[in-house]
Parts: C-alpha cells; sequence; structure tokens
C-alpha cells in the first residue's frame, strides 16, 4: 500500500520522475546516431552497438533516460531484458532497406505484444531521408503494417539524423503523448 | 524487510553472510528502480560481493538476470557506483550468460570515462570481450596503453597480458605501446599543492609492460637479448624493483636454455648484485647460485658476500630468502659458503623457525667430517628448546648426514640415541629417531652392533607399542648375524616376561629366528626351552606362535625341511612388493562375490629377496632427496626447466612426513604393472609361459608429438615381446590398422630370429585413445641364459582416417591414406637383464668376483660428467652405491660404482665405472667384474 501511495506522489509531484525510453530497430538503422545526435546535437561516427549505451537527457524540464540497444540479430533476444517501466519506445527504421522491412515489421509487432509494453508509446522513424530511394513515411508505414496497431498512440516521422531533420519534431510529440496519457 | 538485511549484515558481531535470497530480489528491485538510489546501490553490490567472494555462488539463470539488472545502473552518471558496478560485472563474468551485452556500454567508458573510472572499465572490458569482439577494442586499448595516467596504462598493460590467450593476434599488435610503456616514466596528474599528501607513484607500470613484452617476445631469443641490452644496465630506465627483478628472471631463463650467454651478462650481474634494492640482489644471488659452475669465482664469492650480508638484517623476509638461498647452495657446494658459519651460527636461534630450520640443516651440509662433531654438539645443546616438528626435520638431516659420512656414524649414534632416551618427544619423533638407526643399521655396517646394542637398552624402559615392535622385529632380523646373538636373547625374552600380549607376540617371532643361528647348538636349545615355556602363556596369540615356532625349529632341526620351506617361515628371504600388491589386492577385493571362488593369487606380485628390497630402499631414498632438491630450485628459478642437476644430495625439509616412494615413481609403477597386465591377459602370450621380466617404460618420441610412443620390452624364456603404446593425440583423425615395423641392427648375432614372429596391430585409434601395439620375436638360442642385446629401429605404419564431425566416427567410404611415423629407436641393453642389488662393501665384494672385463669409450658429445652418469646409471640397470651417482659440478673425475644381479640365473655384477673429462670429451674405463665371464664381458661391452 505504501509503495502505491509514494508512487502516487511521483507522478503528481512529476519533477523527480525520469522517463525510461527505448530505441530500438534492425542494425545499422541509426539508433546510435540519433541518440547522440538527441545528446549532444552532433553527428559522431558509431561502430556496430555491442549491447547497449544509455544516455540521460533534459528535454523540455523532463530527464530523459534513453537506453539505445544493439540491433544485431544476436543481441535483439535480449531487448525484452530492458523492458521493464519503459515510457516509450522509439522504433528506427532504415527506409532505404526494402529488402529487410518485413523482418523489421515481424520484429516491430514481436516486441509490442510484451506485457511490459502495453501501456508505452510508440514512435517510429522512418530514418536516412538523404539518402536517395529511400521510402517515405506513409510507405513504410505500410510495410509495417502500423495501421493494424490497436489501443496505443503511436506515430512515424520522417527522419534523417545526419541532417538532423525530423528528430525533434518526433521527440515532441513523444513527449506531448507521454505527458498526457501518464502524467 | 531489506533495511534490516542490510542491518543485520553490517553488525559486525553476527559474523555471518547476508542472506542470498534477500540480497538477490533486493538487488533485483533496487537496480530496475528509475531513478536509481546510487548510495543504495553500491552498499547492495557490496554485499553481493562479499557473498561470491566467501565462495557462495548463484545458478547460471540467476546470474544472468543479476548481471542483466546491474547493467542497468550505467545509466546513473556517478563515478563510484561505476567503479562498483565494473568490479561486480567481473566477478558476475564468470557466472553469468550473455556477458556481451555489457560491451558497448564499457568501451565508452574507456573512451570518455574520467579517469577514476577508466582503469576498471578497462579491466572489466576484457573480460566480457572474445576473440571477435576483441578486434573491436584494439584502437580503445592502444590508446589506454599510451596514456599518461600510470593507473590507466597498467590496467591496460595487465587486461591485455589477461586477453593475450583469448586474442592473440589483436594483442600482438601492441608491441609497439608495449615497449614504450617500459621506458615511460609517468606521473600521477595530481595538481601540485596536494602532491604532498599522495604516495610518488610506484613506476609499478614499467614492471606490467614488461610482463607483457616477454610474453609477447619470449619466443624469439634475440628479441628477447636485445630487450634485456635495452633496458638493464647502467643507464636503466627502470625504476620499479619489480621490475628490475624479472629482468633478471629473464636473463635466468635465457641462460637456463642457452649457458654459451653467460659471458656477456656478467657486468649486469655483478651490477644487480649491488643494487640497492634488497629483491633485485636476492634474486641475482639466485641467479648466481644456480650457476654456480658457470660463473667465475670472484663473481660467486661476491654473491655469497651478499647473502652472508643479509643474513644480520632485521628483516624477516630478507634473512629468511637468504638463508633459503645459502641453503640451497650447500646442497651442490657447501664448500663455498662456509665463511658464512659463525653468521648462520647466530641464526640457530632465530625466533622464526623457518629461518633455524634452514640454518640447521645448511650448518649440517657445510659441515665436513672435521666439525660434524662439534656440529652436532651445538644441536645437543638446543634441540630441548624447540617443538616436536622442528626436531623431527633435525633428526631428518642428521639421517642423511649419516648416510653420507658413514665414518662419523659414532658421533651420530650416539646424539641419535640420547634423543630416543632422553624424555621428553612425542611418538612421532622418536619414530623418525627410530627410523633413522634403521637407516643407519643398514646401511653402515659398522655401525650395525653398537646401533643394535643401544636400542636393546631403550626397549627396556620404551612406552610406545609400535616402535617396541619395529625394534623387535629389527633385532630379530639383524641380531642372529652378530657376533654375540645370546646378548640379545636376554633383552627380547625379558620383554616376553614384562610387556603386554602385543609386544610378547612380536618378541615370540623375534627369538624364533635366533634358533636358526648355526654353530651354536647351545642357543638354539635354549631358544627351545625358552619357548616352551611360552608355550604357557595367557594370551592365545602369543601361545600359538610359540607353538608353531617350535614345530618349525623341529623341523629343519631334524633335516625334514628339504626345500627349506620351515626356514623359509621363520625367517623369510623375500617380501612382496607391498605397493603392488596393496593395488591387486584391493583390485580383487572389488570384483565381488564370483571372483572370490577363485582364491587370490599372490604368485603374480613380485617379490624382493632382501638384498633387492634394501637396493630398493636405498634408491628410493635417494630419489626423494634428489627430487626434493630439484622440486624445490624448480620453484626458487620459477620455471619449470629443471635444468639443476647438482643438488642432489638433500633432505626433505618442507616435508615432514616419510610418504614412502615419490609419488610420480609410483605412479610410473602402476601404469608400468597396468601395461604387464594388459600384455599378459592377450591369448597369444599365453603359450610363452611366465614373463621373466619387464623394462621400465622409455619414452621413444616427444610428448607433444602427434603420436605418442612408449616402448616395453618383456623378456621371456623363448622369446622377447616389444611392447609399444600409442597415444593418437590428432583431434580429428582416426589411424586403421597401426603396427609398428621393427628393423633389428644386427647385434645380437643370430641370437634372436630377425624376422618378427608375429605383430598384434592396433584396429582402430581414435583421437586420444591410447592402445598398444606387439611385436614378438622368437629366440634362437637354446640356452636361455644368454643375453641378448639388440637395437630396434621402429616405425608406425598406418591408414589414416579423417572424422565425421558428427558421428566422431571415420566416413563410411573414406579409404584413408598409407602413411608412416618415425620415431626413436628401443634398445635392448644389458641392463634390462639387470635389476638393483646392494652390497654393503663394495671395494672387498669388487675384489672377490672371479671374472672381469675391461673396456674403454670416449665420449666427444660435451655431456657433463653428470649426464653420462645418469644414462650409465639407466643403461646398466644397476644400484648406485656409496652416493657415486652425484658428482659435483667442478670435478673432472668421476668414479661410479654400481651393483646389480643378473635377473636370468642371479649372477652378481659389480662395475666401477672411471671416468675423466677433459677438453676433447669424456673418458670412460669400465671394469665389470662377475661370476659368469659372458655376463661380464655383455655388460662391459654394451654400456654405450
Amino acid at each position: 500500500m505504501g509503495n502505491f501511495f509514494s508512487s502516487m506522489f511521483d507522478r503528481l509531484l512529476g519533477a523527480e520522475k525520469e522517463l525510461r525510453i527505448l530505441i530500438l530497430g534492425l542494425d545499422g538503422a541509426g539508433k546510435t546516431t540519433i541518440l547522440y545526435r538527441l545528446q549532444i546535437g552532433e553527428v559522431i561516427t558509431t561502430k556496430p552497438t555491442i549491447g547497449f549505451n544509455v544516455e540521460t537527457l533534459n528535454y523540455k524540464n523532463l530527464k530523459l533516460n534513453v537506453w539505445d540497444l544493439g540491433g544485431q540479430t544476436s543481441i535483439r533476444p535480449y531487448w525484452r531484458c530492458y523492458y521493464a517501466n519503459t515510457a516509450a519506445v522509439i522504433f528506427v527504421v532504415d527506409s532505404t532497406d526494402k529488402d529487410r522491412m518485413n523482418i523489421a515489421s515481424k520484429e516491430l509487432h514481436l516486441m509490442l505484444q510484451e506485457e511490459e509494453l502495453q501501456d508505452s508509446a510508440l514512435l517510429v522513424f522512418a530514418n536516412k531521408q538523404d539518402q536517395p530511394g529511400a521510402l517515405s513515411a506513409s510507405e513504410v508505414s505500410k510495410e509495417l503494417n502500423l495501421a493494424e496497431l490497436k489501443d496505443r498512440s503511436w506515430s512515424i516521422v520522417a527522419s534523417s539524423a545526419i541532417k538532423g531533420e525530423g528528430i525533434t519534431e518526433g521527440l515532441d510529440w513523444l513527449i506531448d503523448v507521454i505527458k498526457e496519457e501518464q502524467m | 524487510m531489506s533495511a534490516q538485511t542490510y542491518k543485520k549484515s553490517e553488525d559486525p558481531h553476527s559474523g555471518s553472510l547476508p542472506d542470498k535470497m534477500a540480497i538477490y530480489q533486493d538487488c533485483l528491485n533496487r537496480f530496475n528502480e528509475s531513478p536509481v538510489n546510487p548510495k543504495l546501490c553500491r552498499t547492495l553490490i557490496t554485499s553481493l560481493l562479499e557473498l561470491l567472494s566467501h565462495g557462495e555462488t548463484f545458478p547460471r539463470q540467476e546470474a544472468t538476470a543479476l548481471f542483466f539488472s546491474i547493467s542497468k545502473l550505467f545509466q546513473h552518471p556517478n563515478d563510484s557506483l561505476r567503479q562498483i558496478v565494473y568490479v561486480a560485472i567481473k566477478e558476475l563474468c564468470g557466472i553469468s550468460d550473455d556477458i556481451l551485452m555489457a560491451t558497448s556500454s564499457i568501451m565508452k567508458d574507456v573512451q570518455n570515462g574520467s579517469d577514476l573510472v577508466k582503469p576498471n572499465a578497462i579491466r572489466a572490458l576484457i573480460r566480457v570481450l572474445d576473440e571477435s569482439t576483441a578486434f573491436s577494442a584494439e584502437r580503445l586499448l592502444k590508446n589506454s596503453l599510451v596514456s599518461k595516467h600510470p593507473s590507466i596504462c597498467s590496467a591496460s598493460l595487465v587486461s591485455s597480458y589477461h586477453l593475450l590467450p583469448i586474442a592473440e593476434t589483436t594483442v600482438k599488435r601492441f608491441a609497439n605501446e608495449t615497449q614504450e610503456a617500459v621506458g615511460d616514466l609517468k606521473q600521477l596528474p595530481y595538481p601540485d599543492e596536494n602532491s604532498r599528501y599522495y604516495p610518488t607513484t610506484s613506476h609499478i607500470s614499467q614492471y606490467h609492460a614488461l610482463g607483457l613484452l616477454y610474453q609477447l617476445k619470449n619466443h624469439d631469443k634475440m628479441a628477447l637479448i636485445k630487450l634485456i641490452q635495452q633496458f638493464a644496465g647502467h643507464s636503466s630506465p627502470l625504476k620499479n624493483q619489480l621490475a628490475q627483478v624479472q629482468m633478471v628472471k629473464f636473463v635466468h631463463q635465457l641462460v637456463l636454455k642457452d649457458p654459451n650467454s653467460i659471458p656477456q651478462f656478467l657486468p649486469l650481474i655483478a651490477n644487480w648484485l649491488q643494487s640497492r634494492h634488497e629483491a633485485v640482489a636476492l634474486e641475482a644471488c639466485k641467479l648466481t647460485a644456480s650457476l654456480s659452475n658457470l660463473v667465475p669465482n670472484d663473481l660467486f664469492a661476491a654473491a655469497v658476500s651478499v647473502l652472508q650480508g643479509f643474513l644480520s638484517t632485521p628483516r624477516v623476509t630478507t634473512r629468511f630468502a637468504a638463508v633459503r638461498l645459502l641453503n640451497k647452495i650447500s646442497m651442490v657446494s657447501p664448500e663455498k659458503i662456509v665463511v658464512c658459519n659463525p653468521q648462520l651460527e647466530s641464526l640457530v636461534n632465530d625466533s622464526n623457525r623457518n629461518i633455524s630450520t634452514y640454518t640447521i640443516t645448511t650448518l649440517l651440509k657445510t659441515g665436513t667430517d672435521k666439525n660434524i662433531g662439534s656440529l652436532i654438539k651445538t644441536i645437543t645443546k638446543f634441540i630441548h628448546e624447540v617443538n616436536d616438528d622442528f626436531k623431527i626435520i633435525i633428526i631428518d638431516a642428521i639421517r642423511t648426514l649419516s648416510l653420507n659420512f658413514p665414518e662419523e656414524c659414532d658421533t651420530i649414534l650416539h646424539f641419535l640415541m640420547e634423543s630416543l632416551q632422553s624424555a621428553e618427544g612425542s611418538l612421532q619423533f622418536k619414530n623418525s629417531v627410530v627410523e633413522a638407526l634403521i637407516d643407519l643399521i643398514q646401511f653402515v655396517p659398522q655401525s650395525k652392533e653398537k646401533a643394535l646394542e643401544e636400542l636393546c637398552d631403550f626397549i627396556e624402559d620404551c612406552e610406545y607399542n609400535e616402535i617396541l615392535v619395529r625394534i623387535l622385529h629389527l633385532l630379530g632380523k639383524e641380531g642372529p648375524t652378530t657376533k654375540n646373538p645370546s646378548l640379545y636373547v636376554r633383552h627380547i625374552y625379558n620383554r616376553v616376561i614384562l610387556e603386554n600380549s602385543i609386544i610378547r607376540s612380536a618378541a615370540v617371532l623375534s627369538l624364533s629366528k635366533f634358533a636358526l643361528v648355526k654353530n651354536d647348538p647351545e642357543l638354539v636349545e635354549s631358544i627351545e626351552q625358552l619357548l616352551t615355556q611360552i608355550k604357557t602363556d595367557s594370551d592365545d596369540e602369543v601361545r600359538d606362535r610359540a607353538s608353531i615356532a617350535l614345530q618349525f625349529i623341529d623341523s629343519v632341526k631334524s633335516k625334514k625341511d628339504v626345500s627349506n620351506i620351515a626356514q623359509n617361515f621363520i625367517r623369510p628371504t623375500s617380501t612382496y612388493d607391498v605397493v603392488a600388491l596393496e593395488s591387486k589386492l584391493s583390485h580383487y577385493l572389488s570384483q565381488g562375490q564370483e571372483a572370490f571362488k577363485t582364491p587370490f593369487d599372490v604368485s603374480s606380485v613380485a617379490k624382493y629377496s632382501e638384498d633387492e628390497k634394501k637396493a630398493l630402499d636405498l634408491k628410493r631414498r635417494q630419489e626423494q632427496a634428489f627430487n626434493h632438491t630439484e622440486e624445490s630450485s624448480n620453484s626458487g628459478a620459477g620455471n619449470g626447466n629443471g635444468t639443476e642437476k647438482g643438488g642432489r644430495k638433500g633432505d626433505r625439509l618442507d616435508d615432514n612426513s616419510f610418504n614412502g616412494p615419490s609419488l610420480e615413481s609410483e605412479e610410473e609403477d602402476l601404469l608400468l604393472s597396468k601395461y604387464v597386465d594388459e600384455m599378459s591377459s592377450l591369448e597369444q602370450f599365453q603359450s610363452f609361459g611366465k614373463c621373466i621380466h619387464s623394462s621400465k617404460i622409455v619414452p621413444l618420441t616427444e610428448i607433444e608429438a602427434e603420436f605418442v610412443v612408449k616402448g616395453i620390452k618383456h623378456l621371456f624364456d623363448e622369446h622377447v615381446v616389444l611392447q609399444f603404446h600409442i597415444t593418437n593425440t590428432l583431434k580429428d583423425v582416426a589411424l586403421d590398422n597401426v603396427e609398428v615395423v621393427c628393423q633389428q641392427e644386427g647385434l645380437s648375432e643370430g641370437l634372436l630370429d630377425e624376422q618378427e614372429e608375429f605383430v598384434l596391430p592396433i584396429e582402430r585409434l581414435l583421437p586420444n585413445e591410447g592402445e598398444s601395439c606387439y611385436v614378438s620375436f622368437k629366440k634362437l638360442t637354446q640356452n636361455k641364459d644368454d643375453i641378448i642385446v639388440e637395437r630396434f629401429s621402429n616405425s608406425l605404419k598406418f591408414q589414416s582416417k579423417e572424422l565425421d564431425p558428427s558421428t566422431s566416427l571415420p566416413f563410411e567410404d573414406d579409404e584413408g591414406f598409407q602413411d608412416e611415423y618415425e620415431f626413436d629407436s628401443l634398445f635392448l641393453s644389458p641392463g634390462d637383464y639387470m635389476k638393483p642389488s646392494f652390497v654393503s662393501n663394495f671395494a672387498t665384494s669388487l675384489e672377490e668376483l672371479p671374472y672381469e672385463s675391461v673396456s674403454v669409450y670416449n665420449i666427444v658429445e660435451t655431456n657433463t660428467l653428470q649426464e653420462v652418469i645418469d644414462k650409465l646409471v639407466i643403461s646398466a640397470g644397476g644400484l648406485p652405491l656409496e652416493n657415486s651417482q652425484i658428482v659435483s659440478h667442478d670435478a673432472t673425475q668421476h668414479t661410479l660404482k654400481l651393483s646389480g644381479k643378473c635377473i636370468l640365473d642371479n649372477t652378481k655384477a659389480l662395475l666401477s665405472i672411471k671416468m675423466i673429462k677433459t677438453s676433447k670429451g669424456i673418458a670412460i674405463k669400465a671394469l665389470v667384474k662377475s661370476d659368469k665371464e659372458s655376463l661380464a664381458e655383455d655388460l662391459s661391452n654394451n654400456l654405450i
């Protein structure tokens, strides 16, 4: 009971609360680049993530705990170890990688079925829009069957982590949804 | 609830560990919280680490859950929390799955973390890396290697060292950075005003760099020499004393492999001896000591004087190291450290027992026949002041002494008797004294009567049953052959009157042996009278023994005892090989009811006559002394090279219990008897009759070879069987139809059929399996006492087949290809026909033997005398006497004395082999004397 009240107070005050956000997606989609774009506002050279990166950033008076998990096939099974207490999931898709859209879609829907993620919002970045031949946001949305999603706030935003386009817009939407639904 | 758990674990009086499951639950809950409470988490991890360090462990699943929950703490930027997280990750890596999940996060800290967490991050990083991921960490590690911060540099050096076996190719690319790190003097980057509060850096990273560099270069001798030239000497950049010690060790290893390189290092060694760091000087002394015969005398003297100086330092560790080293030198060349005796004598009463023990044994070694008397007097004075364990060590040292200085046996005997009769001392102590006396009686004949008399006095007043029984047995064994046997009879009979039934029974056995004394019917008669009286004893066992002894004596006297059966019962001339008997018996017992229907076959156990038994005992004792020295010198030199053959004389200082033969020789004996059993159980050899003799196991290949072959020679009345035990060490190849082709070199001259009788091949040899292939030859001679000497050159013939990895069996359709493999030749030497036997007086026995044969050899190879002696002992198969198998380093001539008996007809043979070392090689003159002419000739002609 005491636990319940204290968490109630936390929710009301909101100040010390940290929001957990996961960045997921297939390998090479640009997850780590997006994370550091958010944190230091620059493009850094990255290596394939073995494991995960975690950074804390302040965004609009909120403390965000952003977890960027590696996307390689060998690491995907461990995503679920980090699902608990997650406010939102950012799913990053390489819009030029048409061959693996179906794999991305499968991983996405598999993940969303998890009990622990029932209340979290979903933001999809259709990334690498700066590349020629990239699918548009609506095409990606179709490939991923996003329309099927029920009982969940979701959105898809076209983005380019290299150029810094679409990232803030996406995050703004996410924060608004979280504030509205969970706080 | 959790708060209570912490209280409990923090209570210093509780002394118990925190509850494992409570900690586990708390960890999972707290670490998954958001935001995390760093202080709480640190306390929790501390408790977790406490559990782990006490040997508690978690099942894989739980450990993995812990690992993942701890990995979530990476979200918190607190440095102290991060440090302990790394320690926890390091600990969990061994028991948890999926550790690679932490890789990226750790790498980030190695790259961008604060100086505080970087070293910890590096150490944790190498735990999560494997061969494939190590590559991605290469850049990071290289950067840390050249870091100006000593802790970061050290951490990356040590980590690379541990990474080497995992990812050799990656670490090999660090050579340049490591080389730089050796010479670089790194300072901790503290601001000036604070630096006085911190210790100045120890330059420990130099030591770490040197260690890694050595690992990278140790296969390349030239690179190693260059390394030493670069970093040792006058302008050495090495400030750290451990690094300097390490340099000395590198030189040590180099010169052990290549003694010719010693001269170029002499100035360096001289320099190190004068080092202001004691550890460096000690290491240099150790190096000098191990090279005693290869370095100039003045350098050796310098090392001894350094050690001498250390003997009087106030630091216990230094004193200990110095005296230990002197003790080692004393085993090889005691004369060189006599100068230290005054200092050593003052250490006899050192408050540190280890030091005083080493001191005593050293002093006993440096003793010559002139001052042994006074030494023993010194020991007599203080032996009362020390405890029993220490006393036993001293007694053992004296026991060795008695074998080396037989002419001093009077003094030693006196000392031993005094120790035995003194009121103090435990059973173990008395027992070791009695053992020393038994040795003395066995191997130093001139002390026998006196020692026996003293023992008689001792048993008049001895409270230990075990010792009494041993002494009674000894009296019975040795007494009848002395000048005045009746003296002992009186003492033994006294025991029958005065003691309990156990001792009475032992005394009866002992008494009955005196009845066999020749030429003294009076004595025999009185023994019979005594035994008749004993027949009325109150104890069953005592009465029974007396009656049966009387029966035996009666049949011996009445000449009915044709084949000496009764005599053998009273006084057995041979004993069983106890080790083999034990293993056979336990095997028999483990077979269960079915096997008990057939009685145990004792004839399969080897029997030893008294001389052989003595020979074995002496050999064992010598080997033990040798092994002990070898062991201690190896551990001292810090490498398993074992080239120090000089220190053969020694005693077992660290080893308080006398465990019979050393483990290795015992294991080899067991292995041999296993092979022999395998052979004799084969159908093909049943018709050959009993195997007369099986040689020792001879290695015919290097143990690292693809196929490891060991050979054993079995001799039968009409056949010679060679057993080749072959082990296939290849991982993915099976060998089919393995057979050994033996080619004779024709030394036997028609005594042995050139064509083998038959070969028993091995059908299939799978990886890591070992089986035996047999080759049998028929003797052509009718006379089974002829000694056949032959050298067989061998090769292995087989079809090799690749294995199907899924079934681990050869592919069905693979026909394999025929292959051959050559290995060393097997020499059936005259030594194979000899067994060791003991004679108490070599010189007179040599005189007495009728036939003699002399031959002369010249060995041009530059072997040391010791190497030649070792070879001769094996090839002649005799027992070395009077410690003649040991030669001091600087000796130029030596005489090896061997004694043995032929296994075919028990003919005695003695060998006296003189050798002289000159600049051209070693000249050997072997004199063999024997009861049989042919044996003497065969032996002398085929020694080498």
